[in-house]
């Protein structure tokens, strides 16, 4: 197929799920437009980071959510938050922008610390290392409730954030009988996914970007011409954990609460098939992957009706996750690439 | 710290019997299977299905009327049905995907959408609730150093003696010096006359079979959950990195440690008031011996980077 082809098709599903999505409810369409996008721009900015570990430089990263998480609980750590069992209000706070910082730094350290193994392990064990990993980190969060809440969470962060929303634009979101704080943390999360696409157009297209694609490709051939593999390696995690990390944070911001079961394993796996949809190695793949993505995923109870006369919200989480599954095994069987893949960019077949 | 060992050997005899299948299975195949912990829990699940007394109503699929077998009798038909399914698994999805060369990657990604997909299954059909075997209450008793069950020690017991069938099997019989051979080299192997395919095959059914065997245990020493396969899989990969991965025996002992270092580190000094994050020492654990002994306690060198 040729490039336009792919375009072609790539737009015509997408914008067909989103009609099917606005054909399929009848009311309060607008709504569930507006909270699919929210979390379709939310997840395109963490399948974007983890395109530049595994498109970009063939990293096998099942550790996902962790990158997520720890920027998600850095930055909710250092604003204005309740957090634990007591809801301990913290007054005092760094400003958003501040603490957002600190927290991508945080991701991307966590990410050279992820990244450390990479230097010495083959494809499936960094897969095993980084998804251990990840629930490390995860377990540990809960456990150390006196620090993160543990079990209780961290609450009422919310405002740290939404106190910069412009009058004009709460008026515009309330004409449209829409909820301006979603909006907002949705609005801001494309926003962030644009500038970052932007950066990674400029890195890829640099010397770096070319270095780290022949890491991917041919490593002893990167070493035989003098460039260091295992740093460039290793940059390529901190910059995907530290994309990761935002995208963590807008999470964190559209529930309004965060606690340790967001984390787990099952949200890597979401990333892994939006990705894998959109087109491994593909800047702009994760776009749309991610919109049709969440627009099946806001179909699965029309889905499970088919399935139940009345599905019960178990078995609604389970036939949503059940079409994650399914749509991981499809994707990898018959169309590796995905929608806007290269087949011969594709890193499938390192032993 | 005694106290522990007791609960450590029984977390440990589930681990070891189900890295022993995971382990087999990467030998022959190199497949690092995702969906092992499905099929752990389908030993359970099946097992709970045919031994559901009629008048007690502990139903698990709402829709069946209970069976009400014997225990042993399900989980021996449990086991069989467990390797039915691995080997369905292989002729109908892995097989053709060998066939046409996809890489290990690629198959790695496939059993992680193949886990959550049969995850899943479990949860719309076997609802979420957790649940027991349809047996009695027992005191426990103390065994040498050991407080357990009655039950539980005869867990042990019949997991040590089909560990020991196992490794008697894969030295000595035609199968097992043919697996060991495909594990070694697929194309040897079939130049000297063995069916490679027939042999991953086996491979698949006997690994399924262990796993599903481990999984009744987990569900006879705690109980039985539809994520109870994932729950443990690390703790899975953890025993089979430390013995050193795609040795049988290795897996064994890798696994048995794994579960007495789980459930010994509660006492450690530094746990107290985290048993909660137990498992994330032994996750630990096995990143480090990644990082430094990649090849386990007792595999052989082999390059992995």
């Amino acid at each position: 197929m040729n490039i336009s082809a792919k375009w072609i098709t790539t737009l015509v599903l997408t914008f067909s799920s989103l009609a099917l999505v606005f054909v399929l409810n009848p009311d309060g369409q607008l709504r569930i437009l507006a909270n699919l996008l929210t979390f379709a721009g939310i997840y395109a900015l963490a399948a974007v980071g983890l395109n530049v570990h595994f498109g970009l430089t063939g990293l096998l990263n099942f550790g996902h959510a962790s990158f997520m998480g720890v920027g998600a609980y850095v930055t909710l750590l250092l604003i204005p938050h309740a957090a634990g069992r007591e809801g301990e209000i913290n007054e005092n706070g760094l400003p958003f922008l501040l603490a957002l910082l600190i927290g991508i730094i945080a991701a991307s350290l966590f990410g050279l610390l992820l990244g450390l193994p990479a230097m010495r392990l083959r494809g499936d064990y960094l897969a095993i290392v980084t998804i251990a990993a990840a629930e490390i980190f995860r377990l540990l969060v809960r456990d150390l409730e006196s620090i993160t809440g543990g079990v209780y969470g961290i609450i009422n962060f919310s405002s740290a954030l939404q106190k910069y929303r412009p009058v004009f634009f709460d008026e515009a979101v309330i004409s449209l009988d829409l909820a301006p704080a979603q909006i907002w943390v949705g609005l801001l999360s494309w926003i962030s996914v644009f500038l970052v696409l932007l950066l990674l157009k400029r890195l890829s297209s640099s010397p770096w970007g070319r270095a780290l694609r022949a890491v991917r490709e041919d490593e002893d051939a990167v070493r035989a011409l003098g460039k260091n593999a295992v740093w460039l390696k290793l940059q390529s995690f901190m910059l995907g954990a530290g994309i990761a990390g935002v995208s963590g944070v807008f999470l964190a911001f559209n529930y309004g609460f965060v606690e340790t079961t967001i984390f787990i394993p099952l949200l890597t796996f979401y990333v892994w098939a939006i990705m894998i949809l959109g087109g491994v190695g593909s800047l702009t793949g994760p776009i749309f992957g991610s919109i049709i993505f969440w627009a099946i995923i806001s179909e699965t109870d029309k889905i499970a009706s088919l399935i139940f006369e009345n599905a019960d919200g178990q078995q609604l989480a389970g036939v949503r996750f059940m079409l994650v599954g399914l749509l991981i095994m499809l994707l990898m069987i018959f169309r590796p690439s995905g929608l806007l893949g290269k087949k011969e960019e594709l890193l499938l077949n390192v032993k | 710290m005694i106290d522990q060992l007791g609960n450590g050997l029984l977390l440990g005899i589930i681990i070891s019997v189900a890295s022993v299948a995971l382990s087999l299975l990467y030998s022959v195949t190199r497949i690092v299977n995702f969906a092992h912990g499905e099929i752990i829990a389908l030993g359970a699940i099946m097992t709970l299905f045919f031994s559901n007394p009629v008048d007690s109503r502990v139903i698990y699929l709402d829709r069946f009327s209970p069976l009400g077998l014997d225990f042993v009798i399900s989980a021996f038909l449990a086991v069989i049905l467990c390797g039915v399914f691995g080997g369905l698994l292989e002729l109908i999805l892995f097989r053709p995907l060998r066939k046409a060369e996809v890489g290990n990657i690629a198959i790695l990604v496939v059993t992680i959408g193949l886990s959550i997909f049969i995850r899943h299954l479990y949860l719309i059909f076997a609802t979420g609730r957790v649940q027991n075997f349809p047996l009695e209450l027992e005191r426990r008793v103390t065994y040498l150093f050991f407080d357990m069950t009655p039950r539980n020690f005869r867990v042990l017991i019949a997991g040590i003696i089909v560990m020991v069938l196992i490794g008697l099997l894969l030295t000595f019989t035609r199968i097992g010096k043919a697996m060991r051979a495909v594990r070694d080299s697929g194309e040897l192997a079939s130049i000297s006359g063995i069916n490679s395919d027939n042999i991953i095959l086996i491979t698949w059914i006997s690994s399924s079979m262990l796993a599903g065997l481990a999984g009744i245990f987990q569900g006879v020493i705690n109980d039985i959950r539809y994520n109870m396969g994932f729950l443990i899989l690390l703790l899975v990969f953890a025993g089979t990195v430390l013995g050193g991965i795609g040795t049988s025996f290795g897996a064994m002992v890798g696994g048995l440690l794994i579960g007495i270092f789980v459930q010994v580190s509660v006492a450690f000094p530094f746990m107290e008031g985290h048993i909660e994050a137990k498992n994330a020492v032994a996750l630990g654990l096995m990143i480090v011996i990644l990082l430094f002994r990649p090849q386990g306690i007792f595999g052989q060198k082999e390059r992995i980077s």
